[in-house]
């Protein structure tokens, strides 16, 4: 069809066309508000509004909203028990995986809102260039976790960088913010170029960007190919390489981690915790997305094409995850330290992805049929249930140690020595968050790991290498115990220097309130996971 | 003349992307970094517009391309901005001059 045809298809006004558009915008509803509210913040300062209202509820209430629209659509989806709704002609997917990941970014938007108001990082002058962008690149990471083609994708991933980057740079007159910010850009920009030509590659190979349709099309184009001696297999692989460092590259895998540490250390302690926990999620989402539907149904071809790439995701995994371990290890700045912590959970949680890649590969298998009917979406509800806990483990943490450098203007570990005794509520909940990412029942840390594990057990029947997975992701647990330890024990057992900073809180405070609140949902993970490990396999099994 | 073929426009395509890829490994200075960005870019760009004319891909390849230039003025734009904040902060816009953040 050529652009003339198109273009009057759309002015004849199509009846079937035009339902379908507008029930494309219903379902895109959440976004529309998200942006609508970026409009209103930015007119409010226009006409001089935000001196009466602070931006900030400009911002508050229309993530709320979302988030409502969201649940309805939840609801609505559990209602009707529908199938899969391609929109904007196959864009994008609306299901139950891309409402449970817009409904968890836009929850999470509303927390990050609450603590940058607590906290208070940008001043009246600046809240709404910091609302915006951190509207927008939700607003990008919803894309992501609903794309349904290679556009979408990348629009996605860049729409969720670009703000970011800015949001890096934030504090505009400190060296180390400026610093961090560059690096961020300049390694960012490079990943995303180097993803769009693997993109380029591989849509050119399998002549179409349709997530749906990469499957079947790469049966019929390598069906009766053999082996890497073939320029077209060969041409596939790099372009997965490829879109491989532009993920790497946003989940901080290594070897392309380089920009995490610096960027968190640079970065304002709440833009640190709205990185690590809402681009990591929505990075998850789309990786899903892409390769399952890359792996299909897993028979012929796929099943290699999925075996390989589950075992060379999981090869990286165990490269992240010890990396991340023993860096943190000898970390002297809190920011750091949980900057590698990020990278060691970014691993924990691709093992999950491997695991499923894994399975995916025996699924036509009849042996394994019987078992892969569960084991698919378990190993998804683990990845899923991991990313809900880690929202509020890391979003605890993160908000801690904004707390503690408005009081004291230091992010060191030393200095945080026997805090328990100046403010034990902030101490109590640190160490709370803590022990969860470490992985110590019962806590939600705890199974989190466990569902993940459980599903690389699984996966061990499959390949013998998912059993180093396994053994890796045991000892980086050990190993990780060390530095969240001492983190606790400075604050909570060493004793306070005479001459510290001293820092007060009152426990009914909203501060203190909030930090309970998150960590109380910590907690509350670790003791009643049946709601959310329920809803959680209820989106997986969206994607089999 | 005959007709030039799908290879020769990859070829094209492939040599921007190496350019910008050596020039994004070697440039000291942040603008050139930048520099390299856009030639992979616009690699990926000849790639697309080439394989939606000769290959099934059709008009996605070019409604791509079109979408990846709006993009890479949008992330130029960021880019820029931060490069001159780091100017403002370090009077230098060289990348190995940011070494405070190390350990």
């Amino acid at each position: 069809m050529d652009f003339e045809a198109l273009f009057k298809q759309f002015l004849s006004g199509d009846v079937a066309q035009q339902a379908s558009i507008l029930r494309s915008l219903v379902i895109f509803l959440p976004e529309l508000v998200l942006s609508g509210s970026i409009v209103l913040m930015l007119a409010a300062r226009l006409v001089s509004l935000d001196r009466i209202i602070p931006t900030h509820w400009f911002a508050l209430l229309g993530a709320m909203a979302s988030f409502v629209i969201v649940l309805f659509q939840f609801w609505q989806f559990g209602q009707a028990q529908t199938a899969p709704v391609e929109v904007f002609t196959g864009l994008a997917i609306h299901d139950e995986f891309s409402i449970f990941f817009r409904g968890f970014l836009t929850f999470f938007l509303v927390f990050v809102i609450a603590l940058t108001v607590l906290t208070g990082i940008p001043d009246d002058e600046d809240a709404p260039d910091f609302y915006s962008l951190l509207s927008g690149a939700v607003v990008g990471m919803m894309l992501m976790s609903s794309a349904n083609h290679l556009l979408m994708l990348f629009i996605g991933i860049e729409m969720a960088s670009v703000p970011s980057y800015a949001m890096t740079g934030f504090l505009k007159g400190k060296r180390r913010s400026s610093e961090a910010a560059l690096k961020f850009v300049v390694y960012g920009a490079g990943a995303a170029g180097v993803m769009l030509f693997g993109i380029s590659l591989l849509t050119g190979i399998l002549g179409t960007a349709q997530f749906s349709e990469l499957a079947p099309r790469f049966q019929a184009v390598f069906a009766n190919h053999a082996g890497m001696q073939d320029p077209a297999t060969r041409c596939v692989v790099l372009a997965l390489l490829m879109i491989t460092v532009g993920f790497a590259f946003k989940l901080s895998l290594v070897p392309f981690h380089f920009w995490c540490p610096d960027a968190f250390q640079g970065a304002p302690a709440e833009v640190g915790g709205f990185l690590s926990v809402g681009s990591k999620a929505a990075a998850f989402a789309l990786l899903v997305r892409l390769t399952t539907s890359l792996a299909g149904d897993g028979t012929g071809a796929l099943s290699q094409l999925s075996l390989s790439s589950g075992l060379a995701l999981g090869l990286i995994a165990i490269v992240t995850t010890t990396f991340g371990n023993l860096a943190a290890y000898s970390q002297k700045n809190i920011k750091r330290m949980l900057a590698y912590s990020t990278i060691a959970h970014a691993g924990y949680m691709l093992m999950a992805v491997s695991a499923l890649l894994v399975l995916q590969s025996v699924q036509s298998d009849l042996v394994f049929q019987g078992n892969h009917q569960q084991n698919g979406p378990r190993a998804m509800e683990g990845l899923l249930y991991y990313l809900c806990v880690y929202l509020f483990m890391n979003l605890g943490a993160f908000a801690i140690v904004a707390l503690i450098r408005n009081q004291t203007f230091s992010e060191e570990i030393d200095d945080y020595k026997g805090l328990a005794q100046q403010v034990p509520v902030l101490a109590i909940c640190m160490a709370i968050c803590m022990f969860s990412l470490v992985g110590i029942p019962p806590l939600g840390g705890f199974y989190g790991k466990a569902f993940i594990f459980a599903s690389v057990y699984e996966a061990t029947n499959v390949h013998w290498f998912m059993w180093v997975v396994l053994a890796t992701g045991g000892l980086n647990t050990v190993i990780s115990l060390f530095y969240y330890l001492r983190v606790a024990k400075t604050m909570c057992i060493d004793a306070r220097p005479a001459d510290a900073a001293p820092v007060t809180l009152a426990a009914s405070s909203s501060p203190a309130l909030y930090v309970m609140l998150v960590s109380g949902m910590v907690v509350f993970l670790g003791i009643i996971i049946d709601p959310l490990s329920k809803v959680a396999l209820h989106a997986a099994h969206a994607l089999f | 003349m005959g007709e030039v073929g799908l290879n020769a426009y990859l070829t094209v395509g492939a040599v921007l992307f190496v350019c910008g890829v050596v020039c994004m490994a070697t440039k000291r200075n942040g603008i050139g970094v930048l520099m390299g960005v856009e030639l992979v870019l616009n690699g990926a760009n000849v790639n697309f517009v080439a394989f939606s004319r000769f290959t099934s891909l059709g008009l996605d390849g070019q409604t791509i391309a079109l979408f990846v230039i709006v993009l890479a003025a949008a992330e130029a734009a960021v880019a820029l901005a931060i490069a001159l904040n780091f100017y403002n902060n370090h009077l230098t816009i060289d990348v190995d001059r940011g070494n405070e953040l190390q350990g």
